[in-house]
């Protein structure tokens, strides 16, 4: 008796975690991120053929929202560390239903963060002399190493606890269709379940749990020393390495709420992403928005008090110049609304949850533009001679097209993958139905 | 009709006595520039003149460039053409006298050199002479480390000393020249002589320990620039300091770079990408053994 209610249960799960077809606001959401792909995708074809002079990035800020889109998304990709590998070593059993959400964030934002790097290059068919001539001593060289690890570490993380579901997968041809059926069948039809397959499954995701952790610190400190070893005010600092990696944590976090909620109201899985889930990722995040605003903190407070008159420009430019307003949104809006938020229980509802999740993904982007943008306008060693236009900066249509177009590209992306696989492992969850059936 | 040709008559004198404003307004705007003209004998070899064109702009004088200017030496003629010569962004440019005029040059011992300037549209014509009368100078040193400088002209056909020439004793650096003591000029005596001690005694020379002395007149009104330069034993050698130009550092090129980072580096390289290629293996073998039952 006992077990046919288990089978119906198990049988209950599938059902409800098994991949759906878009209904019409999904087919909508792909045509809306499509046409800003497209958009992208003209602008990054006029810089191509009219050179970078047709973005606004000049002789003073060389680097502008290309490469605040790319320190983004190397943010954003870290919680795939985070919720699969720290709360799987740390035994967190609560975050196991949220960490393909966050593995295909991950693999999204890998990817892009790659793409926007080589937006930035310009001359994307030199890119090889990356390779033929870069020097080993050079971060942007171990940019480049640690982006490619990272990146396959995160498709094997996504690969491995994929195997079982794609058995059950392939139960369902009628429903998936004979093409996603082919395709499942090419990635996982000799999984079998067997003991022998089972052990070395776990085994390889133990092994890259443990890998992930130190690359993917290392993808985001190696991003924070392509400015920290550069001699500017606002970089010059020992604290980067940390600072980025607790904002990246924070940015992750967000974006996981984001997409649970989303995912939960659309595919209706108020039965495994419960208010609880919502209530410890809301816990966490605050912590995060904590350590965050304590490594903030420590970023400006030293400096403001020292007010150097070297750095005393840039930093007049972000508390009360030009830059304030962005600045002050970024740090209230990112980090100190969603704590008072957050702090109480109410604000751990999914409504209010997403509600933060969003402020902190779009305070987290604006932080990151705030990183690039005002210390390269403030070098230590002003240029002369200079247009008085080159003391500003402003990004042009075509900047803005391919960052839209970029963020778009990532989340379709996700789209796509939730399209094609489970949001939710389903075989784990089958088992945790066992185990508390037991 | 008649208003109609008066606004015809009106337009038509508006309309040429425009051109004319203009021209007006052109002449007008003319500015001036000064010419200057410095004679030069380096070494009592070749002689050479510098000349330099300034403006005044808001009170304040600016170097002129661009500005064709016709050397000739004692009289203007083609004859007696020096060059011709434009100035740079300093304003200034340099002829030395050709050998064509070696006849001329040899036939008095007080020359003029003339410089004129058309004038263009932005400035109006001008020009300068200078009168300098010929003289060299010579340099010795003796054994306790004096430098002693003579300055002679040329009267007819003889060298005779001349006193009371300002002359500046000095040492040549990389930047400027350094004075061989406190004294900034020397004044010749009645047998056309200065001298000077050497009080530089630890200063760097070359690698033989050698430096360059010179003796200057600067700027006199009756013989120009003269300067001579000779070359003594008397500085510290110099020594190369150990630099890592060519080590192995974090700032040397790619093929400098420190063992130490390429160990590392490769290291956590090939040690992460064994676990990746280990791991892939793995879905092979899960892969094989899936194929087995």
């Amino acid at each position: 008796m006992e077990n046919s209610k288990s089978i119906a249960g198990e049988e209950q799960i599938i059902q409800d975690l098994l991949p759906r077809k878009f209904k019409n606001s999904g087919k909508i959401l792909v045509y809306i991120l499509s046409a800003f792909c497209l958009v992208g995708i003209y602008a990054y074809y006029r810089q191509l053929r009219y050179g970078l002079i047709v973005t606004h990035m000049r002789d003073y800020v060389s680097w502008g929202i290309y490469i605040s889109n790319f320190v983004f998304f190397v943010a954003i990709s870290l919680v795939g560390s985070l919720i699969t590998a720290v709360f799987r070593l740390a035994g967190v059993k609560w975050g196991s239903p949220l960490t393909r959400i966050a593995e295909m964030i991950a693999v999204a934002a890998i990817i892009f963060a790659s793409i926007i790097i080589i937006v930035d290059m310009g001359s994307p068919e030199r890119f090889y002399n990356l390779f033929l001539y870069g020097r080993i001593q050079s971060p942007i060289i171990w940019d480049v190493i640690v982006i490619t690890t990272y990146f396959f570490i995160s498709i094997l993380l996504l690969y491995y606890p994929l195997l079982p579901d794609l058995q059950i997968l392939l139960r369902f041809k009628e429903k998936s269709g004979p093409r996603l059926h082919k395709f499942y069948s090419y990635l996982g039809s000799f999984w079998k379940g067997s003991h022998k397959q089972y052990l070395l499954s776990k085994k390889a995701i133990n092994a890259l749990c443990i890998a992930i952790i130190p690359v993917a610190f290392t993808i985001h400190t190696v991003t924070s020393w392509l400015f920290a070893t550069t001699y500017r005010p606002g970089w010059d600092s020992t604290n980067f390495g940390a600072y980025f990696i607790a904002g990246a944590f924070l940015v992750g976090a967000g974006a996981v709420v984001v997409a649970m909620y989303i995912f939960r109201k659309w595919y209706g899985l108020e039965k495994y992403i419960t208010l609880d889930h919502f209530d410890k990722m809301g816990r966490v995040l605050v912590l995060l928005c904590l350590l965050y605003l304590y490594f903030n903190v420590n970023e400006f407070l030293t400096p403001f008090f020292k007010m150097k008159e070297s750095e005393a420009g840039y930093l007049n430019d972000m508390f009360s110049g030009s830059f304030a307003p962005v600045f002050w949104f970024a740090i209230f809006t990112g980090i100190i609304l969603p704590i008072i938020i957050l702090l109480f229980k109410k604000g751990r509802k999914p409504l209010p949850m997403f509600i933060v999740g969003i402020m902190v993904v779009v305070g987290a982007w604006f932080k990151r533009y705030l990183i690039v943008t005002p210390t390269l306008l403030h070098p230590f060693m002003p240029m002369h001679d200079v247009p008085a236009s080159y003391h500003h900066y402003f990004p042009s249509w075509e900047e803005w097209a391919i960052t839209m177009g970029s963020l778009a590209g990532a989340i379709l992306i996700i789209v796509a993958l939730c399209r094609v696989f489970p949001i939710i492992p389903i075989q784990e969850t089958i088992n945790e139905h066992h185990e508390t059936a037991k | 009709m008649k208003l109609l040709n008066k606004i015809l008559f009106g337009s038509l004198s508006l309309l040429f006595l425009l051109p004319g404003y203009n021209a007006f307004a052109q002449t007008a705007d003319k500015g001036s520039v000064s010419v200057a003209v410095s004679y030069f004998n380096a070494n009592n070899k070749i002689p050479y003149v510098v000349v330099k064109v300034k403006t005044k702009v808001n009170g304040k004088f600016q170097n002129v460039g661009g500005i064709p200017l016709k050397l000739s030496l004692n009289k203007d003629s083609e004859g007696t053409l020096i060059g011709k010569v434009v100035t740079n962004e300093q304003g200034e440019a340099t002829a030395i006298i050709p050998q064509s005029l070696k006849k001329e040059w040899s036939s008095t011992v007080k020359h003029t050199f003339i410089a004129a300037f058309a004038g263009n549209a932005k400035y109006d014509s001008t020009s300068t002479s200078l009168t300098v009368s010929k003289a060299k100078i010579l340099i010795d040193t003796t054994s306790s480390r004096s430098v002693v400088a003579t300055v002679m002209e040329l009267k007819d056909t003889t060298w005779t000393p001349v006193k009371g020439v300002d002359v500046v004793l000095a040492i040549r650096r990389l930047g400027s020249d350094l004075n061989i003591n406190e004294t900034a000029t020397f004044a010749t005596d009645s047998t056309g002589k200065a001298s000077g001690d050497f009080k530089r005694d630890s200063i760097p020379g070359d690698l033989k320990g050698n430096i360059t002395l010179v003796a200057k007149v600067l700027d006199n009104d009756t013989y120009g620039n003269l300067f001579i330069e000779k070359k003594v034993h008397w500085g510290s050698k110099f020594v190369s300091k150990a630099n890592d130009f060519n080590a192995r550092t974090l700032f040397a090129t790619r093929a400098k770079a420190p063992v130490w980072l390429m160990v590392i580096a490769t290291g956590i390289i090939i040690g992460v990408w064994t676990v990746l290629i280990l791991l892939v293996q793995n879905i092979l073998k899960i892969k094989k053994l899936g194929n087995e039952a």
